[in-house]
């Protein structure tokens, strides 16, 4: 009864409206928390794990968390979930930082105990994810017990004094349950959180998982509005979420209350509700790009005008996003805008009536020289540019696609 | 408006250079200047794949493009195969014998209202073109076919007569079937 009351009272401290059982609640921070996203396979059950997870040691395979008693998580008590799920212990010895414990170690009791209660009403599953396809020594699964005493910084989340109760909350959305900065914060040699850079943007899997700091989402053009949509829809104004991110929209943050994504959105944007340009900066400066740029413009309206638009205006968000003004084009690092033209995006459906266009990619068309032409273009016409992007630049993010995979060889 | 000039071989003949306004798609060009009209626009927004030509790579390879996403600029100097270029036609431009891709969908009546055919058709000759270079095993053929072909929409016929069509002409054509793996 006591922890009933309790999880009733964080319940409603989250801002919900009406009682939930512990299940219901447990069912929200899962979702919160995005869990199904890293423990599906593309077209499995949920919650049964076998995702393959390209890491540089090696492949890791997403395990199953339905409480089959063989294969899940079946014998686990509460105690051992906590340890799991806080400090990567799992029955069978410590589990990969792939699974995030260095973002949920900050979850608090009452939550983990939802998120088992949860959890342990699921249908059980039988089914053993493949072997982990690990290079030495990073195969060696006592290692990790090492790993964890060197990298795993297990400072709780202090409240931070000044902030109001909103961003308070949403400081354990970002960094406890949704762990964002699993993606966003760059990594050390060890593939250890640089704490220090929290949330300053890292490469991964071929895409710039951006800096999603206050002053950055700034300088994207984000503002309270057109982040909440993105969180709800996918895509607004400044542009749309690919790759990971779209999975994490569609699975988890659209699914949330609006008082949680409200609260997630004054963390990140921690008092920069400004929109950059509103702030009289201005976004860019087509006259001089096309004067400096002709190559760069001329590939422009030959492969990207049709559906981006003359002026770089969009179609519709759904179809092709503006580009004038857009948040990959006027954020600093050059990145992704390279790698859309190298490799193109695939088609996205959010919902039966939410879906969006595919774009080609043009890996096996456009030299390095030209793509570092057409990119200096659109961010100096519609961007914020902050130096030029070099031909070398452009060869290295075209070899590390390559490299793994994500783009075909040099024609 | 600034016009480019532009030149392009299309279905083996020397096009241009003409004076084309920039903004032009590639399938407007074909349909405008050089009125072939077997280009069909469906979505216009490049999903449908109704507007596919093929487009000749440096090694000869073909490669199904998109013709309502790109504009002229594109291809310039490329060599573009549209549908009229399929069958083979004397020097009067009479047809003289579709291709063998062509006369499968006739034979399994692969298409109704024909809008999405073009776009078969050529993506179809594509992926024969391409398993005359790398053969594949018997095993692998549907899911080749699917991969080439799995993206175009087509609203009438159900794709099971498109599919049909497709591997009869990789199954009866030599060289495109390894043995083995
Ligand atoms: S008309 Fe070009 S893809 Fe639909
Ligand atoms: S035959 Fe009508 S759309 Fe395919």
């Amino acid at each position: 009864m006591g922890r009933i009351i309790l999880l009733l009272l964080s319940v409603l401290s989250a801002g919900f409206s009406g009682a939930q059982t512990p299940i219901e609640t447990g069912r929200y921070l899962a979702t919160a928390a995005d869990c199904v996203a890293c423990h599906t396979s593309s077209n499995g059950r949920p919650f049964v794990g076998g995702r393959p997870f390209h890491t540089p040691f090696g492949i890791l395979y997403s395990t199953n968390i339905t409480p089959d008693k063989k294969t899940g998580i079946g014998h686990y008590t509460l105690q051992d979930f906590a340890a799991s799920m806080r400090r990567g212990v799992g029955l069978h010895g410590n589990l990969y930082p792939a699974m995030p414990y260095t973002s949920y170690y900050r979850i608090t009791d009452d939550d983990i105990a939802a998120l088992y209660a949860y959890f342990m009403q699921l249908p059980a599953v039988e089914y053993v994810a493949p072997k982990n396809d690990l290079l030495f020594p990073a195969n060696l699964r006592f290692g990790l017990k090492a790993w964890n005493l060197a990298f795993f910084d297990r400072q709780p989340v202090s409240e931070i004094a000044g902030k109001s109760p909103e961003w308070q909350r949403g400081n354990y959305l970002v960094n406890a349950l949704g762990h964002c900065g699993e993606c966003h914060t760059p990594r050390n040699f060890a593939f250890a959180l640089k704490r220090d850079e929290s949330l300053a943007g890292n490469v991964l899997e071929g895409w710039d998982a951006v800096d999603i700091r206050p002053q950055a989402l700034q300088r994207q053009g984000w503002d309270r509005a057109s982040l909440r949509e993105l969180f709800r829809s996918g895509a607004s104004e400044p542009g749309a979420a690919f790759g990971e991110m779209f999975r994490v929209v569609k699975h988890s943050l659209s699914h949330l209350s609006d008082s949680d994504l409200d609260a997630m959105i004054t963390y990140l944007l921690d008092g920069n509700e400004t929109a950059a340009e509103a702030s009289g900066d201005v976004g860019g400066n087509p006259g001089s790009a096309a004067d400096n740029y002709p190559e760069g413009r001329g590939d422009f309206v030959a492969y990207c005008a049709a559906c981006h638009g003359r002026e770089g205006t969009g179609t519709t968000i759904a179809f092709a996003p503006a580009m004038d003004r857009n948040a990959g084009v006027r954020g600093e690092n050059p990145y992704n805008t390279i790698a859309v033209i190298l490799r193109g995006l695939p088609a996205q459906r959010m919902s039966r009536t939410n879906a969006r266009a595919g774009m080609p990619g043009f890996a096996s068309e456009l030299s390095d020289a030209r793509v570092a032409g057409l990119v200096n273009f659109m961010r100096t016409a519609w961007g914020d540019p902050g130096g030029e992007v070099t031909e070398d630049q452009v060869a290295k993010i075209r070899e590390d696609l390559r490299k793994h995979g994500f783009i075909g060889e040099k024609k | 408006m600034a016009k480019i000039p532009v030149s392009m071989v299309v279905n083996g003949e020397r096009v241009g250079p003409v004076q084309v306004d920039e903004y032009t798609t590639l399938l407007d060009f074909l349909q405008e200047y050089l009125n072939l009209t077997g280009t069909k626009l469906g979505c216009g927004i490049g999903v449908c794949r109704a507007c596919t030509i093929l487009v000749e790579g440096n090694d000869g390879a073909l490669e199904p493009v998109r013709s309502c996403i790109n504009n002229v600029g594109r291809f310039n100097g490329s060599s573009v195969t549209t549908v009229e270029g399929q069958a083979q036609r004397n020097s009067n431009g009479e047809v003289l014998a579709l291709s063998p891709v062509q006369q499968a969908f006739l034979r399994n009546f692969s298409f109704q209202c024909g809008w999405c055919t073009a776009g078969f058709v050529n993506a179809a000759t594509a992926l024969i073109d391409d398993l005359r270079r790398r053969p594949v095993s018997a095993g692998k053929v549907e899911q080749v076919i699917e991969e080439a072909l799995g993206e175009h929409i087509c609203r009438c016929t159900g794709y099971v007569r498109y599919f049909r069509a497709v591997r009869e002409v990789i199954e009866s054509t030599p060289g495109l079937v390894k043995e083995a793996d």
